[in-house]
């Protein structure tokens, strides 16, 4: 047991050292490859096939059970969903040719294309999408991203019915979604949602073929077993090992598809993963490289930097650190930029709101908080602390124990001290650290660290965070002012009017008067590596989904 | 020798009981929700239907007996967190690669070890003595991970001969099963040289001799054999281990075995997982150790009469 207690330290150790040997070889080398191919222009190549690390084995791949990034990608790619989502995230038509959200918000209506096959020769219906959407409400098959759902009437009373008390089906049955014939799906929502549609663009969304789920159960996954409808088909799945996707000449739009083969490889280890890279044995690298790698791989023409829905950010927990003035001079002592710049190296953007930039309209939305500088404002945060009644010098800031989220904290510890404070750093290992937080949340907790990364494309997918009764809401901050905003903006359809309440939310947290019950850090980006030769049409959207189709091996 | 093999068997069940009862235990203790992945709460209701599923929400007892009857029947039960996979695919997946992985590499450290310490035994006291010693006693103290990483970076990287990770044709195996072989090599010289040299000394060895017996012969026969008695010692747990603690290398050339699994199962909290791979681990170091008791008695008569 003690050398499976040690092997996780080892494997940093690993990495450092892999870092050590592996520092020196690669500039040459990819500066040289730069030169040739960048002049080449653009004339596709012969062989459209490219070899992709996903960096981990996507968990499941049932459009009902995937909740991570792999999995969405990988589904994305062999699944038609209703909605896509274009470059500025704006819903276009998918599997749907049309739709339609009637004048109160409430009813929303998708026309499917008639051409629409499963990889079985049946049809693409109206039907499937109620059947996959019920089954993943459904309280028997224990869907995580069931609540996704909630937005539609009788969802959550459904998902929440015990199968050995209540009468579930009926439930099911009152569930509002309904196909009008075969190819008109209609949808009621408990009230008008007004990302209800970009909402279609995510994976849990699609349908699903029951006759394949009906013959082979849980394995309907599997490559052999799978009936998909989108632009690519599962070709081959060896688990933790690869996946394999070929172009599926039958799908509607077929004739756009370039590449005919998207190898995926899943290797986990950063540093392995960028070894397997500069020997071309991958052609993307969608695994961050090590922090460490960062500053030597950002010289290389092959590096990409994606930005993305997501903020890092320091929560207080707002009954110890009661005065907000404390708490906004806090804020002001981190250099934000420095980090970026020092510590975590990825090109993220200092965080000056809880909305992350790209988000819709972000430019409204952002408060520009003036308590959250990208440089540090020591003098004026010195300030604000002198005149803290009653300041709390010694805290305790919990994190994760990750490597960068240790890093981070240090700087951060430094850059309190020079107010007086003094901070001690406890670290947990992830699971437990989850459970610690809460909800509900930990008193003895003074500021701790999290992420959140958007699910979806509207400000509320942040904003809610902060609301009384948010499970995810850490800091004991309960404002009613703030809640009245948020629920407000829920049933305000127009986007405009809707961005200005969630501009007055952030201002509650963030703005001159802000009760600053978390500090925004940065905006997430994502590192990866790309070989010239795809670099110009593999693109990442802010919500880390690729578009395959979209993609061109150049010559 | 029929009735001491049926006796440690009929021992491994409760040792597996206990095995059993203190992952079980132990997995409970260090917290966390193998429902929950990322920062985001799970709803209550997602929450309660997951737990219902996978019988999360049942007494203490009642789930160690579902592993109890789980292990019994050879059938581990669902992953909680890869979803549509359960223990047992999991394990007919990756236990092989992991199980081919280590014997390479054993293969590797026994036909390089051995011969190596033979020659440093014979040659006694002279430079090759000295060089396959210093060899060994460095390599026996580098830790497999940075054999792999300068593989990688001088074979696969610079060199351009081999692939860098994968486990797909030989060309993928050769450097993974070196790094992981490369320990347990070291280790296997310098036991053959040390009990060689002893056994060398041994009357016995003398007396061969003077009756006319060729060196190669007496080598080959008599001191060969009495030699390898430390290095089945040694072997037996150095099997169980190298094909359970590969974990490293298989992380460092992306080895789809069941180390990763094992790991990252701990970490995410699939109950499932950690218990029905910490039971097969169990078995194979327990089966391990049985192996060596066997062939004790095989290459040394004199502890077979003594458990007879």
């Amino acid at each position: 047991m003690r050398n499976k207690i040690r092997w996780p330290g080892l494997a940093l150790l690993v990495s450092s050292l892999a870092l050590a040997a592996g520092g020196c070889g690669g500039d040459d080398e990819a500066a040289g490859t730069g030169a040739t191919t960048e002049g080449g222009g653009g004339a596709p190549a012969a062989e459209q096939v490219i070899t992709v690390n996903w960096g981990t084995e996507p968990p499941s791949l049932d459009p009902g059970l995937a909740t991570d990034t792999t999995s969405a990608n990988i589904l994305l790619n062999i699944m038609d969903p209703l909605v896509r989502l274009d470059k500025d995230l704006k819903p276009v038509p998918g599997a749907a040719e049309s739709f339609e959200t009637s004048e109160d918000g409430l009813t929303v209506t998708f026309k499917l294309r008639d051409d629409l096959k499963w990889t079985n020769g049946d049809p693409v219906t109206a039907q499937d999408f109620i059947y996959a959407w019920k089954r993943t409400v459904s309280p028997e098959l224990g869907a995580d991203y069931a609540y996704q759902f909630y937005g539609i009437v009788g969802a959550q009373e459904y998902n929440s019915c015990d199968p050995k008390k209540d009468k579930c089906a009926a439930l099911a049955d009152k569930m509002g979604v309904k196909a009008l014939d075969d190819k008109t799906l209609e949808i009621k929502l408990t009230t008008p949602q007004p990302w209800f549609l970009q909402q279609m663009a995510h994976h849990s969304f699609l349908a699903v073929n029951k006759k394949a789920v009906d013959q082979f159960g849980d394995k309907w996954t599997e490559a052999a077993n799978m009936v998909s409808n989108g632009p690519f088909k599962l070709a081959k799945w060896q688990h933790n090992s690869a996946i394999d996707l070929v172009k599926d000449p039958n799908w509607r739009d077929a004739a756009s598809v370039k590449l005919t083969r998207v190898n995926g490889r899943m290797i986990s280890d950063g540093v392995t993963a960028v070894q397997a890279f500069e020997a071309g044995e991958t052609d993307v690298d969608a695994q961050p490289p090590p922090p460490d790698e960062i500053a030597r791989l950002k010289e290389t023409p092959e590096y990409v930097q994606y930005p993305s829905l997501g903020t890092y950010y320091y929560g207080f927990n707002v009954k110890n650190i009661s005065d907000v003035k404390q708490r906004r001079a806090m804020s002001l002592a981190i250099p934000r930029q420095s980090i970026i710049d020092n510590v975590s190296q990825g090109g993220q953007l200092p965080a000056n709101g809880f909305t992350p930039k790209g988000m819709p309209g972000f430019d409204t939305i952002n408060p520009a908080s003036k308590w959250s500088p990208a440089d540090a404002d020591v003098e004026q945060a010195k300030q604000l602390m002198s005149e803290v009644a009653n300041p709390k010098k010694a805290i305790t800031l919990y994190i994760n124990d990750s490597p960068g989220h240790r890093d981070i904290a240090v700087a951060i510890q430094a850059a309190w001290s020079q107010l007086g404070i003094k901070t001690t750093i406890k670290q947990q290992e992830f699971a437990q650290f989850l459970e610690f937080l809460g909800p509900p949340p930990n008193q003895s907790v003074d500021v701790y660290r999290l992420g959140w990364i958007g699910d979806y494309v509207d400000a509320i997918n942040f904003l809610e965070l902060w609301t009384c009764e948010s499970g995810n809401n850490n800091t004991n901050y309960c404002n009613k002012d703030y809640d009245a905003k948020i629920e407000e903006a829920r049933k305000t359809p127009d986007n405009d009017a809707r961005y200005a309440l969630y501009a007055e939310a952030e201002d509650i947290l963030f703005g001159d008067n802000g009760d600053m019950p978390v500090i925004p850090i940065y905006f997430y980006t994502f590192p990866g590596l790309e070989k010239l030769s795809v670099k110009d049409t593999f693109e990442f959207n802010l919500l880390s989904q690729v578009d395959l189709t979209k993609v061109v091996v150049a010559g | 020798m029929l009735k001491f093999i049926v006796r440690r068997i009929f021992w491994t069940i409760p040792v597996l009981l206990v095995v059993i009862f203190l992952t079980f235990t132990m997995m409970r203790q260090i917290g966390g929700n193998p429902f929950r992945h990322s920062e985001r709460a799970v709803p209550e209701a997602v929450q309660r239907n997951l737990e219902r599923k996978f019988h999360v929400d049942k007494p203490w007892y009642t789930q160690y007996a579902y592993y109890v009857k789980g292990v019994a029947t050879l059938d581990l039960g669902p992953s909680l967190v890869l979803r549509g996979q359960t223990v047992n695919d999991i394990v007919k997946e990756h236990f092989p690669k992991s199980i081919e992985l280590g014997v390479y590499a054993f293969l590797f450290a026994l036909v390089v070890g051995v011969p190596l310490g033979m020659i440093a035994a014979l040659k006694h006291n002279t430079s090759v003595d000295y060089g396959a010693m210093f060899f060994s006693n460095v390599f026996h103290a580098v830790p497999s991970f940075l054999v792999a990483t300068l593989l990688i970076y001088y074979i696969a990287l610079k060199g351009g001969a081999l692939p860098t990770s994968g486990w797909s044709t030989w060309e993928h195996k050769i450097m993974p099963s070196i790094a992981l072989g490369f320990a347990p090599m070291a280790l296997f010289a310098r036991l053959v040289r040390g009990t060689m040299l002893e056994t060398l000394q041994q009357d016995y060895v003398r007396t061969a001799r003077a009756k006319g017996l060729r060196y190669r012969r007496v080598v080959g026969l008599h001191v060969l054999r009495n030699s390898l008695i430390p290095v089945v010692t040694a072997a037996g747990p150095l099997l169980g281990y190298i094909i359970t603690g590969s974990f490293v290398i298989e992380l460092i050339f992306n080895i789809p075995g069941i180390g990763q699994y094992y790991v990252t199962a701990v970490n995410a909290r699939d109950y499932s997982v950690v218990m029905g791979l910490t039971v097969l681990l169990s078995v194979i170091v327990i089966v391990a150790n049985l192996v060596v008791d066997i062939l004790y008695g095989i290459l040394d008569p004199r502890t077979r009469d003594a458990r007879a």
